[in-house]
């Protein structure tokens, strides 16, 4: 489990989080929703240790974390055992998408190509894999950066609003995807804006506001 | 006397300006290169010592005429130091300043530019250090700088012109030395421009070649 206990962070005078309780459990949908800047991305990088709290406490599968450090330990990236799932979803543009999400695997795991087939066809891939990021729509862009994401056997995935700019067609087919990998147990962190995806997904709902958070 | 029987018959002259052209554009295209990007890149990590230092000095030199810059390098720097160099030498220290310079300010400019989050997103899929660098960073950064930098590269051969107003017996010298003498001025320019057009079309089709193969667009529409 990834738990986040009485996490704060500002960025100068500007509280965005201001004591947030979470937890994120495997083969569980933890869904945050909130107003624009109330601190949803920045509690969502605290989590994955992408950025450092101010003070709490950051938990992932019985390693602590307090902060602020002051005893100089290193933090062990948790990576990609944790991964994130950008909103922009920042695939590298210089690589076609098959390398894309090959890249990583290649050099964690010399045996991902039978998984990358897997991948191409659970998530239909076929007709756009070879092409270009800049070459594929927004819906197929973002399939790649969750094979990405997938091909890496992750027990967390993070998502940062990744439906904001889809279809009702494109968020039916997410909504779909996040279930299925809920069933794999996997544990799922998902920001969103959209309460119809908050509804159909979420185990647990952290409503964030004004740096303030409240579990439902 | 046409074209070609003005060249076959000062053809050692013509061919040992263009061995000082060359050589010359070696030396300032290596070092601009070579040592460019290391500035570039050292000032990009050490903003503060070599970046803003850096930066500044590409400022100046950008205000600063070349040939104003090239005289005061062999004229009055020589003079207070009271010390001759040739000018050669200080031809090649000149132009080889300013590529320098134009070099890293490219390179440090692009690695400041490149987005973080590509970075980011290496990092959260657990792409080691070194792959990141070879297989993200470096070819991103490539791309953006190939084009630039070529372009630099064909304006400095142009700039080798100004070496023949220190005396250096560049090609161009060579030129005005047997227009000197023999006051047939449309052969003899017509001549190196061919020369250069020789020299700076490849040049060009290079920059062109690298930017389709290396630097295709790979922005989101």
């Amino acid at each position: 489990m990834i738990r986040g206990q009485n996490i704060h962070k500002s960025f100068g005078n500007k509280v965005v989080l201001n004591g947030i309780d979470i937890e994120v459990c495997p083969g569980q949908v933890t869904v945050v929703e909130g107003p624009s800047g109330s601190g949803k991305t920045s509690l969502l990088r605290c989590l994955t240790l992408l950025d450092y709290p101010d003070s709490g406490v950051v938990e992932i599968d019985d390693v602590r974390y307090d902060f602020p450090r002051t005893n100089g330990e290193a933090i062990a990236p948790p990576y990609p055992f944790v991964t994130v799932v950008f909103q922009q979803l920042f695939l590298w543009p210089h690589l076609t998408n098959r390398q894309n999400i090959s890249l990583a695997a290649k050099s964690r795991n010399h045996q991902y190509e039978n998984k990358l087939l897997d991948l191409i066809e659970y998530l239909d891939m076929k007709d756009f894999v070879d092409r270009y990021p800049n070459q594929s729509s927004l819906g197929q862009k973002q399939r790649v950066a969750l094979a990405r994401a997938l091909i890496l056997d992750p027990k967390y995935i993070f998502f940062d609003e990744i439906t904001s700019a889809l279809d009702v067609e494109q968020i039916k087919n997410i909504i779909s995807l996040l279930l299925d990998l809920k069933g794999k147990g996997i544990g799922i962190f998902f920001i969103t804006h959209n309460l119809y995806v908050a509804d159909k997904i979420a185990d647990r709902t952290l409503y964030l506001n004004n740096g303030k958070g409240v579990i439902e | 006397m046409d074209i070609f029987e003005i060249l076959s018959e000062y053809r050692e002259g013509f061919l040992s300006g263009l061995a000082i052209t060359i050589k010359l554009c070696v030396i300032v295209w290596l070092s601009g290169l070579v040592l460019g990007s290391v500035l570039g890149v050292l000032g990009t990590k050490w903003n503060r010592f070599i970046g803003l230092p850096s930066r500044i000095a590409t400022f100046m030199l950008s205000g600063t005429p070349i040939l104003v810059f090239l005289f005061w390098l062999h004229y009055p720097l020589q003079e207070i130091l009271r010390i001759r160099i040739d000018p050669f030498v200080t031809a090649s220290v000149a132009l080889s300043t300013i590529n320098i310079f134009s070099v890293s300010e490219i390179v440090r400019s692009s690695i400041a530019d490149l987005p973080t989050q590509y970075i980011e997103a290496a990092k959260v899929c657990g792409v080691p250090t070194r792959d990141r660098l070879i297989r993200i960073e470096l070819p991103l950064i490539f791309r953006h700088v190939i084009g630039p930098v070529l372009f630099i590269q064909v304006n400095v051969l142009h700039m080798t012109l100004f070496a023949s107003l220190i005396s250096v017996e560049e090609i161009f010298r060579v030129c005005q030395r047997i227009n000197a003498q023999i006051y047939r001025p449309i052969e003899i320019y017509t001549a190196l421009a061919l020369f250069f057009l020789t020299v700076s079309l490849p040049l060009n089709a290079l920059a062109i070649a690298f930017k389709k193969k290396f630097a295709r667009d790979i922005s989101e529409k």
